[in-house]
């Protein structure tokens, strides 16, 4: 009977290879021959100039033609064929039982190591991303930054929170003025790396879910429950809540968020039980929250459990320098985003930075600045590759007031639509930013789109 | 003069380079893309003749480059790739701190195999941090408990990819004379 490892070798199709003790090359199979027709073939040549995966382990291979080793694996030998292409080859060394050689056996496993390599690549490829834009992005963008006196209050007061994890925030401050930013930071300054921080944007789900989403459900708590959900404060148990835009809140909401905020515990929808809660709240509006109390569109009562530390966030016209200091950070990090090497601003382009008045503040500065590193082939930015929106004048504001009805008359309602369309585009589609640049409420916004038809 | 086959490791977690650098010492290439290896890929280059000890004259290395793929784990098969390495390019991300954490593990697993092993570490891609990346203080500090040169590399622009190379190949005559 042959040798099963033979017969093994040639039913699988994997290369036979012989050598001795001197290494050299006794016999090599047609199929080995083909696996490593890349490699120029040499009559009683040296296995290490056939492998040379096997210099260096040149013992192990004696070891095994003496027998004193059971065998040697090498996987996924890359190997280029003809055209160029890698092939991999599994490599398994064994002792010959009858005769004082060893025997290579050499597989060819391309079509599993591409499958392999597909994998690893996609899986790589997904943290490269992250690790090079998101995490660079979070590096360079995940500091307040400013030397102004303004600034430099709301780091100091960020910094005394960080030895406090329980304290109640409120984030005033105009749109774009990094309010979730420092949201991120009271909560990366206090709180364990672990535990989470949840955001919500209040003004971004219909009234009718908010409640489900803050407080989870259980099955069958309404029509389309069908598994029970916790909701977003048992998500931040441990952690941070930050409820952005707390002013577009429902009155009737606000009611319940108080009553869980003074109880520390909340009972999903659907559930008579009550589950304690260990979360952080903080709070971040535009709106000029006394304000709207005196207007009874907010709670007085949730106003003072929420302020128990108010930050205001200063608008960037108020910033004076630190505007250039931003805008540098912001050409750091799209040089890494877009792979260019734009070293900052011409001395017309800084003067012209600090000369616009940013009504939509830090993001607005940030679309700026990303609009001309798109564009920028030079390694400066001029003041031509600024695109700044122009800032409403007195006349300007003088004159949308002034409006007359021409002689052959308009539509009223095409007219409101317009604007309302024109608002809602100006702001990206964000509606308190809309409803502000209409001077409306949230809700009357949302009331007149709905008359609209506006979707 | 003697030809000397010497097994070299190019030692790093994912995406730290090892390819690139590989690539750009023996064929002085470079490709943007980033095509991760599976196992092991050897190549081959001559290094100019050294100077060894005077009674010996002197001595020309062929370097044997095994560009090892990101290891996450160290079996016996893995630990195969090591066997027989005179030495090894340590290679960190200098834009990336957690792979001169990584290399740690990975360079204490390859002297477990090879204990003689010299060691020159790299921290890779300076040209994407020209002011010194996230991680060169890191593999300052392992570079220094190795023993170890460090040495900032750029396989896309080739600085000091050669002189890498050279210097480890020197550590190895001076270990082996």
């Amino acid at each position: 009977m042959r040798n099963p490892v033979n017969i093994i070798a040639k039913q699988k199709r994997f290369g036979v290879l012989l050598y001795d003790r001197q290494l050299q090359v006794i016999d090599i199979d047609a199929i080995a021959k083909q696996l490593l027709a890349s490699t120029e073939l040499k009559p009683h040549g040296s296995v290490t100039d056939l492998l040379p995966e096997l210099v260096g382990a040149e013992d192990q291979m004696v070891r095994l033609v003496d027998k004193q080793e059971d065998f040697y694996r090498l996987d996924h030998l890359n190997r280029h064929d003809a055209k160029g292409e890698v092939r991999y080859l599994n490599l398994l060394t064994l002792p010959c039982v009858d005769s004082h050689q060893a025997m290579i056996l050499l597989e060819d496993v391309t079509q599993d190591a591409r499958i392999l390599q597909a994998a690893n690549q996609q899986r790589y490829d997904e943290y490269l991303y992250r690790a090079s834009i998101e995490h660079r992005r979070h590096q360079i963008g995940s500091s307040i930054l400013g030397r102004s006196a303004a600034i430099e209050r709301v780091i100091d007061t960020i910094q005394k929170l960080s030895h406090i994890s329980s304290a109640t925030v409120l984030l005033m401050g105009e749109t774009g003025t990094g309010k979730n930013l420092a949201a991120r930071m009271i909560h990366e300054s206090s709180m364990t790396a672990e535990a989470p921080f949840v955001e919500i944007n209040c003004a971004a789900l219909p009234e009718q879910l908010i409640e489900a989403e803050l407080f989870g459900y259980e099955k069958g708590a309404f029509t389309h429950a069908v598994d029970a959900k916790p909701g977003l404060f048992e998500a931040a148990h441990g952690g941070t809540l930050f409820l952005d835009e707390i002013g577009e809140l429902p009155l009737g909401m606000q009611a319940k968020l108080l009553s869980v905020i003074e109880s520390k515990s909340l009972r999903r929808l659907g559930s008579t039980r009550s589950r304690q809660i260990d979360v952080r709240i903080i709070a971040a509006t535009n709106r000029d929250l006394q304000a709207e109390v005196a207007a009874k569109s907010f709670r007085e009562d949730l106003l003072y459990r929420l302020n128990v530390v108010t930050i205001t966030l200063p608008p960037l016209r108020e910033l004076g320098d630190d505007v250039v200091l931003i805008a540098q950070r912001f050409v750091e990090l799209y040089n890494v985003q877009f792979n260019k090497k734009v070293k900052g601003f011409s001395p017309e382009a800084r003067r012209a930075l600090l000369a616009h008045n940013w009504p939509g503040n830090v993001r607005e500065l940030s679309n700026c600045i990303e609009r001309a590193m798109i564009f920028i082939s030079g390694n400066e930015i001029d003041r031509q590759d600024l695109i700044l929106s122009l800032p409403a004048t007195d006349n300007e504001r003088g004159a949308a007031s002034r409006w007359t009805v021409p002689p052959t008359g308009i539509e009223l309602e095409a007219v409101e639509q317009s604007l309302i369309l024109s608002a809602l585009e100006r702001a990206q589609g964000n509606k308190s930013e809309a409803a502000r640049l209409l001077g409306l409420t949230r809700h009357t916004l949302r009331y007149r789109m709905e008359k609209h038809g506006i979707e | 003069m003697a030809i000397i086959k010497r097994k070299i490791c190019l030692l790093g977690t994912f995406a730290v380079g090892k390819t690139s650098l590989a690539q750009r010492f023996v064929n002085d290439q470079f490709s943007d893309k980033y095509l991760t290896t599976v196992g092991i890929s050897v190549s081959q280059k001559l290094m100019p003749p050294i100077q060894g000890e005077p009674s010996d004259g002197p001595i020309q290395h062929a370097l044997l480059i095994w560009d090892i793929a990101g290891l996450e784990k160290f079996d016996p098969v893995v630990m195969n790739y090591f066997r027989g390495a005179s030495g090894a390019l340590a290679v960190g991300d200098v834009t990336r701190g957690e792979t001169a954490v990584e290399l740690k593990t990975i360079c204490d697993k390859f002297l477990s195999v090879n204990p003689e092993a010299v060691l020159v570490t790299i921290g890779n891609k300076i040209d994407l941090a020209p002011d010194g990346g996230e991680a060169v203080s890191d593999l300052q500090q392992l570079a220094s408990d190795y023993g170890s040169e460090l040495i900032l590399t750029s396989a896309k622009s080739g600085q000091r990819v050669t002189e890498a190379f050279r210097l480890l190949s020197e550590k190895i005559a001076w270990r082996h004379a």
